[in-house]
């Protein structure tokens, strides 16, 4: 039984209790409120309105390595450090009221100029003319650019009004190396050519972000950092080897100005991979510094300059007789130096000699135009249009070099009667050094043309590795073909009259030279007395495995293809020794000239 | 003696029911109601000294992440310190580790690069290549005609000629042959015979 009097406080418990559940609940609903509904607005309002701050974090720019993992381009810190021309006024003027024990500025600029290694009139006028321009001005650059080591002598001078704001930029330890290849970024960051530019996806990283609070003293209030850390970039992997690279650079550089040439370009394939392993040109470009070079010069000439090839066509023609016209290094035509032919095209050879018995050995040892185009009537022009396109004639290169050209091979049915003769001699259609690399390197790898490749692979900072996709290796001509054509390549290396100057004591080598006509673009025709000079060939002859291009951009010390003989033969030897490629121990088999 | 005299007493007064053999309760007047138990000191000086060992352990816990935070501070300056020694540093030996500093290096000594190579093979000690003698002259001159320009290392003299640079050749005593084979004269003595120098 409950009277009156139990049942009173009773009640109240129950009131009490539920005014403070009530309450708890109003308290429990604000702080889901601002913890977790409205909480990103008040952290922003904490950060903008209290003594939190926030940061931007940069990551590296990944680095650019050759086949070594050396470092072909990395990355670097460098300080915009700018001033504060009215508190530099406000500071000299307490100086004067003797309310600050500081240095003036008069001595600071001293010190300043000094360290950046400016004029002291110049660091002073810098801050002159800023005042004349704008009495409040709160901002002049001092110096951009400088190093870490400037900038901490800077800091280390402690005036409030030089701040240094950090600038990530790029360092080319090997400089001009690979220049043209590598490519190089502008002063603001910007990737302009080569790789830097192509693989910007590759190399470039993700911004993270900081933000905290502080105390009053300026340490960090523990447990209000948030950290986004930021990406670093990716690690690009070339196929090329510096060391080489640099030789063949040096080389072909002094080559270009022996010969009195306007360009010159070395390239090294390794022919079972397809895989690049030197790109020299020159002139080059240095990265560290790319405006000393000519606007012309600071691209990549192997992979966008076209030519009209000459005399090293001769050899895809005669791996197309040998493949589809049932012809062989000992087949024989009667060429004399000069042929008029049925259709009424009429062909020279660049020396005058009587009607010869040729082999086809003898008309690539000779570089017979008269006997390679009478050797091409064995084949339709279809068939010789089919093969130079399998061998990768005007179609550029699986490198896909950033802005590479590609040669020019009209259809066979747009040939004209001269046309018809003029291609098989590389006349009439223009090709790259790499479409060329990769046709003789066809025939070297036993028929099959395997993608050139100049990447090797791109290491995201996570570790995951992507390689770039390339097109299937494919089946030229005959592994029979192949090596007919390579022996007689390497009789022309053998018997030509340059032989000498191309023999590596101790090996095997095989290749064949070409003389292009240059097009003059005033009068449209050919330039006179002016050539594309070039050989290609390959080492060991028994077995080969790498492949050296060498072109000169119209020599004039010695215009014919003998100008290249030097290079090549050093090219190839310094290839050799870098890859420790032993030396033959099998003698080649001397084929006739004349049948 | 009663219970309220009794203040560390450990339990009510006992009361023994009063059972009757039929039974009914008698009614009967209610005794005072028994007085509340008082709590123990013992509890509410543990609670006290509790609440206070709570409390100086948030306090110590508090001082030592605050601590920490000082700490986090003072190494994080440390470290800012070395990134700007290791970037001083990478600055200062950038370029050193170039193919044109090293050859350059190399030629200073009178280094060549040698011609095509030869290799004896250990397993049966044929011999292979064609074994010339390398030239006394280099095949690219690296020194005097360097034409792979490194804007890092122009103006750093050469770690084995300090007078020279990458870009202003050294000067090599003349003791290659106008023809560039090694002369049959030595060049003459004239502070003793030299010694290397060694650390």
């Amino acid at each position: 039984m409950t009277t009156r009097t139990t049942r009173s406080p009773r009640r109240r418990t129950v009131v009490a209790l539920a005014v403070v559940l009530a309450v708890l609940a109003g308290f429990i609903v604000r702080l889901v409120d601002i913890q977790i509904v409205n909480a990103d607005e008040h952290v922003a309002d904490s950060i903008e309105n209290a003594l939190g701050g926030s940061q931007t974090l940069y990551g590296a720019r990944g680095e650019i390595v050759d086949e070594q993992g050396d470092t072909l381009a990395g990355s670097i810190l460098l300080y915009d450090c700018q001033l504060d021309p009215l508190l530099i006024t406000q500071i000299d003027t307490q100086i004067l009221d003797g309310t600050s024990s500081r240095r003036p500025w008069i001595e600071v600029s001293d010190d300043v100029a000094e360290i950046t290694g400016q004029d002291v009139a110049a660091v002073r006028a810098i801050v002159a003319d800023a005042l004349a321009e704008n009495p409040h001005s709160r901002f002049a650059y001092l110096e951009r650019r400088v190093t870490t080591e400037q900038y901490r002598a800077l800091a280390d001078l402690a005036m409030p009004y030089i701040v240094c704001v950090p600038h990530p930029a790029r360092a080319y330890p090997d400089g001009a190396v690979a220049g043209n290849l590598i490519g190089f970024v502008g002063s603001d960051g910007t990737a302009l050519e080569g790789y830097e530019l192509s693989a910007n996806s590759c190399l470039a990283p993700t911004e993270g972000s900081r933000t905290f609070q502080r105390g009053k003293d300026g340490v960090l209030i523990p447990g209000t950092e948030k950290v986004q850390a930021a990406e670093d970039g990716g690690t690009l992997a070339l196929t090329i080897d510096r060391d080489l690279q640099w030789y063949l650079q040096q080389l072909i550089g002094e080559q270009v100005q022996d010969m009195g040439a306007q360009r010159g370009g070395i390239l090294v394939v390794e022919t079972k991979t397809g895989k690049i392993r030197a790109a020299a040109e020159y002139p080059s470009v240095d990265p560290n510094d790319p405006l000393a070079s000519e606007l012309d010069d600071r691209g990549n000439w192997i992979f966008r300059g076209t030519f009209e090839p000459g005399s090293t066509f001769k050899a895809l023609t005669a791996a197309t007789v040998v493949d589809a016209g049932g012809q062989n290094t000992e087949s024989t035509v009667v060429a004399s130096s000069q042929e008029t032919f049925a259709n009424g095209a009429r062909v020279r050879d660049a020396f005058a000699h009587p009607a010869y018995a040729y082999t086809l050995t003898g008309v690539l040892i000779d570089s017979s135009n008269a006997g390679i185009s009478k050797f091409s009537e064995k084949v339709d022009a279809q068939t010789r249009y089919d093969y130079f396109q399998r061998f990768g004639i005007g179609e550029g290169s699986a490198v896909s070099f950033y802005g590479e050209e590609q040669g020019v091979l009209r259809p066979s049915d747009q040939w004209d009667n001269q046309t018809l003769y003029n291609t098989s001699f590389g006349q009439g259609l223009t090709t790259t050094m790499p479409e060329l690399a990769g046709a003789y390197a066809a025939i070297a790898n036993d028929g099959v043309r395997m993608p050139l490749s100049l990447v090797e692979s791109c290491t995201a900072a996570d570790g995951t590795v992507t390689t770039p996709d390339l097109p299937e290796p494919e089946r030229v001509i005959s592994e029979d073909s192949a090596s007919q054509v390579r022996a007689m390549l390497e009789n022309v290396f053998l018997q030509a009259s340059y032989s000498p100057q191309v023999a590596i004591p101790g090996y095997r080598v095989a290749g064949k030279t070409g003389t292009g006509e240059k097009v003059d673009p005033v009068t449209g025709g050919y330039k006179s007395g002016v050539y594309y000079t070039s050989m290609v060939g390959f080492a060991p002859a028994e077995d080969p495995e790498y492949l050296v291009v060498v072109t000169l951009d119209e020599p004039t010390k010695v215009t014919s293809s003998a100008a290249n003989a030097t290079a090549f033969q050093k090219a190839m030897t310094q290839v050799l020794k870098t890859y420790r490629v032993m030396p033959s121990t099998t003698s080649p088999e001397v084929l006739p000239k004349f049948g | 003696m009663s219970a309220a005299a009794q203040p560390w007493g450990s339990a009510l007064p006992h009361r023994a029911p009063d059972a009757r053999p039929d039974g009914i309760r008698p009614l009967r007047v209610v005794d005072a109601p028994a007085r509340r138990r008082r709590p123990r000191r013992a509890f509410g000086v543990i609670a006290v000294v509790g609440a206070f060992v709570i409390a100086g352990a948030q306090m110590a816990l508090s001082i030592l992440t605050t601590q920490g935070a000082y700490e986090v501070a003072a190494l994080t300056q440390q470290q800012r310190d070395l990134t700007y020694q290791s970037q001083i540093l990478y600055d200062e030996v950038a370029g050193l580790s170039s193919p044109q500093y090293l050859a350059a290096n190399a030629s200073a000594l009178g280094m060549v690069i040698g011609d095509a190579p030869s290799y004896l093979r250990l397993s049966d000690g044929a011999f292979l290549g064609a074994g010339e003698m390398a030239g006394g002259s280099a095949s690219i001159d690296a020194a005097t005609r360097g034409s792979v320009p490194n804007a890092l290392i122009t103006g750093t003299p050469l770690f084995t000629d300090p007078d020279a640079t990458i870009a202003e050749a050294p000067v090599l005593d003349a003791v290659m042959g106008a023809d560039g084979t090694v002369s049959d004269t030595p060049p003459p003595i004239t502070d003793g015979l030299p010694t290397p120098s060694t650390h």
